[in-house]
């Protein structure tokens, strides 16, 4: 059947507003299989959907940008100077988490 | 959705060891200290990037956040996890910083009347975060879409911003966004929804004056 049709059925607000709950697998099976009809027929709200899963995944693209090294080693002079920090093995030390730019 | 994103040593400052070797002080205490530094100072300094544009700034008050992780350890309860409760001190003081900003705003637009608008203070506040060593290349190497969601970002007000960076950029669970905002985790998820759908709307806006530009 062509998209029009679930379009009438199923209007694109309330499709956009189950985005949330269906990319969270908290949408009940019935209306997960509505909201997966809507889509087929619907190039709009498909084009929606992948943008919002995109955003809706944004720590997957934060990993870039990381700041350089000598920042890192900038703060653990100042808090060895307070006192707070002592000497420790950096090799042993895990790698530090990218940052993310938005 | 804790663990939403890859896995990755971050997890490990919520280990009941680490927290127990901080609390303990001394050598081992500030060992500790320096392993919870260098598993935590990229994504800390990330999330103030995020909000402060100045490199200095961002220096200074991720100096202040550890400063303020140090002195609260030994009343640190464990009632949320040590990286919710990092993040929450993060997040205070980068308001700090910005409440700073407004009334240093605010003397200056008193002795010059005026001479700036409240719009020109929310611009300055909300201004684009480009990091330091934001090479041309990597920029450009980014798709056009994430860089578009990135400017997006930008241009959420504040609330909405801080909820989306907060589940969806560090990848904390609602509970824990809840817990740091303050509000309920129902709350969390309905302001996260309509933090993306404006991320889209605004993103689908651009994507469409550049196809009628073409
Ligand atoms: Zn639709």
């Amino acid at each position: 059947m062509s998209g029009w049709f679930y379009k009438v059925a199923y209007p694109c607000e309330q499709a956009r507003e189950f985005m949330y709950d269906y990319l969270d697998g908290q949408l009940p099976m019935f209306k997960q299989f509505r909201f997966q009809i809507h889509l087929n027929g619907c190039t709009e709200c498909r084009e929606y959907y992948l943008l919002y899963k995109k955003a809706a995944h944004a720590y997957e693209f934060r990993k870039e940008n990381p700041p350089p090294s000598e920042f890192l080693e900038h703060t653990l002079d100042f808090l060895r100077k307070e006192g707070i920090v002592g000497d420790d093995d950096p090799a042993t030390a895990p790698e530090s988490n990218p940052v993310v730019q938005s | 959705m804790s663990g939403n994103g890859p896995s990755d040593a971050f997890e490990e400052i919520n280990s009941e060891e680490l927290l127990a070797d901080l609390l303990s002080g001394g050598g081992t205490g500030q060992k500790a200290f320096a392993r919870l530094v260098r598993i935590t100072h990229n994504r800390f300094l990330g999330f103030i990037q995020r909000h402060l544009a100045s490199p200095e700034e961002c220096r200074e008050v991720l100096q202040e956040t550890y400063l303020a992780v140090h002195k609260g350890l030994p009343g640190f309860a464990g009632k949320s996890k040590l990286s919710t409760w990092v993040y929450s001190l993060a997040h205070h003081k980068i308001c700090d910083r910005l409440a700073d900003r407004d009334r240093r705003h605010q003397e200056l637009t008193e002795t010059h009347e005026g001479a700036l608008t409240t719009e020109a203070n929310q611009a300055d506040r909300l201004a684009p975060v480009t990091a330091w060593d934001a090479a041309p290349d990597r920029v450009a190497a980014r798709s056009a879409v994430e860089t578009l969601i990135g400017k997006a970002i930008e241009a959420l007000p504040p609330q909405a911003r801080l909820v989306y960076q907060l589940r969806d950029v560090e990848d904390l669970s609602g509970e824990e966004a809840a817990v740091l905002m303050g509000i309920t985790p129902e709350n969390v998820r309905v302001q996260l929804h309509r933090a993306r759908r404006q991320i889209v709307d605004w993103v689908q806006e651009k994507l469409s004056r550049v196809g009628t530009e073409r």
